[in-house]
């Protein structure tokens, strides 16, 4: 809520309620009055008990219940009803006994019991139709919500599969590896996106340094030391994962790479010349696809900046829960 | 100059709207000019049960004179009746049967105003739709000056009380709304009448701090003062409220001061205080931020004078046509009708908020303009001037014949009322609160 302009002593009742209402509407994004939601919400129920947007037999059912049942729904009862009569003369000389009428007994608790009765079956016959409206909108809900959970069922049913097969066909991979320990190169499994990294990390290395070969072609250019060599694979790969911009040695693994041009800096390299990228120091050929924790399930991507999984987004205020509308400024206090 | 005042009931205790605004006039008037209040033997508005001795008895000065009622009202007929002339096309005779059911119906009290008319200068009718008011008035017509307290409900609708309302000296009404609505349904243009409204003995000052410490008030509140009732908008009020703390942990607290007549919910930030005296109401008033006022039908809201007297803001129902006029004439209360309005208004209107401070100055202001007692006297005492010097008006129409009463031609009330033009009186005739008519 913003504070209002009020610029001076004189301030003007209607004005402010106009600024309320304008910031009323602007929250609400809908120009509604309160006759107009009403009206909407009335239409709504109207639909609802329209017969041709049934989607069962309830209204006929309850139309039956209600033509087979021949009472009358209410009747009217006044306390001139008793001597009431369609000819005047006769009203007339029954009004005129009434007096003595009431010698023999007290009409008025039958009258007042007979309209009590009649504004009660009155007010059945509205509930009757509401309780019918009720029931009518809850079918309709579960038989909506029914069908949701159908989907979502079949939608669970086919995630569910989908994983199962992912992960018969990671350990089948890994089963080939395993099988075959010499092997030239590691293949990398034909699952997308998230085989852009291999367990080591290598491929989005080499992607990225043909990215920043691209966007810094000439590193000395600006000043920054000659790259004479090149620190480890390891120390590379480590260096890759904690996010560091660093420059890196003119590694030629493919020949698309298209290095030929000048070297970019090194600054913390202390080898004494260029060498390939190994992604395991310690290795001695090529090197099999290793999962890093030694799990032997299907490897998860890997994310790029070291968090293990997707990151949510945060509350501003640290709170854990959903944060209830405040007010701009002090709400009292 | 010799007054009666005319009262369904009368005494210290009670304090019905109309009932607490007779007593205030007739004691402020005292002061003046000599006064007799006549009233019932009732305590129970619902009832009329003889509660009271009849006979002469002094209430704070003022002689009263109690008249016993001759029955009881019994709430299922009443209730019958009112359908019939609300809502169905009826008779003058129904009409008439219905004001006999509602009562109070105490034919001594009329006999006696009729007997001793000419000990009297003027009659002073509190309330227009009650049996007493409206058979005073027809007795002695010529004397009457009727305070209507009409609100806009059925009632005024009921055609009996047209010719009333043309043939009484004088009215004095309560609000611009009530003299418009009142001159729609009778066309009573050459009655003199005044907005006067009522005073009240708000202290110059009150102690906030003092009403904290005796109920252990703590935190900031917005204050209801008046009987928690479905009718006076408590249920809205509840709802709104309810939504609101939900949604704003560190918003005001809700107090209650009043007798609940429904139940007040069970709520952290929901106190309920009962009914206070005047001192701790004062001091209530002094200590809250704000007062909220949801009543949907009021004629004159004095807790509202009161709140305005004592410098704190009121945020009122919008759909009663008299307190958003109110609002809007004194330029010291906000207005709500939905809930977004109602959540706006209250943090508007905080104390720390940026409205509370210059609202409150102007309710001040117009309460001491148009509502201390001095100019509320003044107002009366110019009236009966005024009608002494004028001719006297021509004699009230009289009740139709026998079998004219009898004809069912009579539109229903509601029918009626909803032809009245409803909202807040705005023109600058109405909202000059003294302005005059006729």
């Amino acid at each position: 809520m913003s504070d209002f302009h009020v610029r001076s002593e004189n301030v003007d009742v209607e004005q402010i309620m106009r600024q309320i209402r304008a910031r009323i509407r602007d929250k609400r994004g809908v120009d509604y009055t309160e006759d107009e939601i009403r009206e909407l919400a009335n239409v709504k129920l109207e639909k609802f008990l329209d017969p041709k947007g049934i989607r069962s037999d309830l209204l006929q059912q309850y139309r039956r219940a209600r033509e087979a049942d021949t009472a009358p729904r209410n009747y009217a009862f006044e306390d001139t009803t008793l001597y009431a009569s369609s000819r005047p003369l006769l009203r007339t000389i029954r009004r005129l006994l009434n007096p003595l009428l009431k010698l023999f007994f007290n009409p008025n608790p039958l009258i007042e019991a007979l309209h009590i009765q009649s504004g009660l079956n009155e007010s059945y016959n509205r509930s009757e139709a509401l309780y019918y409206e009720l029931v009518h909108n809850l079918v309709l809900e579960t038989t909506r919500l029914g069908v949701e959970v159908k989907t979502l069922k079949m939608r669970l049913e086919s995630i569910s599969s989908r994983i199962d097969f992912d992960e018969r066909r990671a350990r089948a991979l890994e089963g080939v590896v395993q099988y075959r320990p010499g092997a030239a190169a590691p293949l990398q499994p034909p699952t997308g996106q998230g085989n852009d990294l291999d367990n080591d990390g290598n491929e989005r290395r080499n992607r990225r340094r043909r990215r920043r070969g691209r966007r810094r072609p000439v590193g000395s250019e600006h000043g920054a030391p000659t790259l004479d060599h090149a620190s480890s694979g390891t120390e590379d790969l480590q260096s890759d994962f904690r996010g560091e911009r660093r420059t890196e040695a003119p590694v030629t693994p493919k020949p698309q790479s298209g290095e030929s041009g000048p070297v970019p800096p090194k600054p913390q390299s202390d080898a004494s010349g260029p060498v390939p990228p190994k992604p395991q120091s310690d290795a001695s050929g090529p090197v099999p696809p290793k999962p890093q924790s030694g799990a032997s399930g299907p490897v998860p991507p890997k994310p790029q900046s070291g968090a293990s999984g997707p990151v949510p987004p945060k509350p501003q205020s640290g709170a854990s829960g959903p944060v209830p509308p405040k007010p701009q400024s002090g709400e009292g206090g | 100059m010799k007054l009666a005042v005319v009262v369904q009931r009368y005494g210290a205790d009670i304090n019905g709207g109309a009932e607490l605004h007779a007593r205030y006039i007739a004691q402020r008037l005292a002061r003046r000019v000599s006064v007799d209040v006549l009233t019932t033997c009732a305590r129970d508005y619902v009832t009329w049960k003889n509660d009271l001795p009849a006979g002469e008895q002094q209430v704070n000065g003022v002689r009263v004179l109690r008249f016993p009622v001759d029955r009881e009202r019994h709430p299922h007929e009443f209730g019958r009746r009112s359908v019939r002339v609300f809502e169905r096309t009826h008779s003058i005779q129904d009409e008439l049967d219905w004001l006999d059911s509602e009562g109070p119906t105490s034919t001594a009290l009329v006999r006696h105003a009729a007997r001793h008319a000419a000990a009297y200068d003027y009659f002073l009718l509190f309330s227009y739709r009650y049996y007493h008011a409206f058979h005073v008035a027809r007795r002695v017509a010529s004397k009457a000056v009727l305070v209507p307290t009409a609100e806009r409900d059925a009632a005024i609708g009921v055609s009996i009380f047209a010719p009333v309302f043309r043939g009484v000296r004088g009215l004095m009404y309560n609000s611009p709304e009530e003299h418009a609505m009142i001159r729609a349904v009778s066309q009573n243009d050459s009655v003199p009448g005044v907005v006067v409204g009522v005073g009240s003995d708000v202290p110059d000052r009150a102690d906030g701090a003092r009403f904290r410490r005796k109920f252990n008030v703590r935190r900031p509140f917005a204050i209801y003062i008046g009987r928690i009732d479905e009718n006076k908008g408590c249920g809205e009020l509840f709802s709104h409220f309810q939504r609101y703390s939900a949604a704003f942990p560190r918003g005001l607290d809700l107090v209650l001061v009043g007798h609940p007549i429904i139940e007040v919910p069970k709520h952290p930030r929901i106190r309920h205080l009962g009914f206070l005296d005047d001192a701790d109401k004062f001091d209530a008033l002094a200590a809250a931020d704000l007062l909220i006022m949801p009543s949907y039908y009021e004629s004159l809201s004095m807790v509202a004078l009161e709140a305005w007297g004592l410098g704190r803001p009121v945020l009122a129902n919008g759909r009663c046509d008299v307190l958003k006029g109110q609002c809007i004439r004194s330029n010291a209360g906000l207005y709500y009708e939905s809930y977004e309005e109602f959540v706006e208004g209250l943090y508007s209107l905080e104390s720390n908020g940026p409205l509370n401070a210059r609202l409150g100055r102007n309710g001040r202001e117009f309460f001491n303009r148009h509502y201390a007692w001095p100019v509320i006297e003044r107002k009366y005492l110019d009236m009966f001037e005024r009608l002494s010097r004028a001719e006297p008006p021509d004699a009230m129409a009289p009740l139709p014949s026998w079998l004219a009463r009898r004809t069912r031609d009579v539109p229903p009330a509601a029918d009626v009322l909803a032809r009245v033009p409803s909202g807040p009186a705005l023109t600058p005739r109405a909202a000059d609160a003294c302005g005059r008519s006729a």
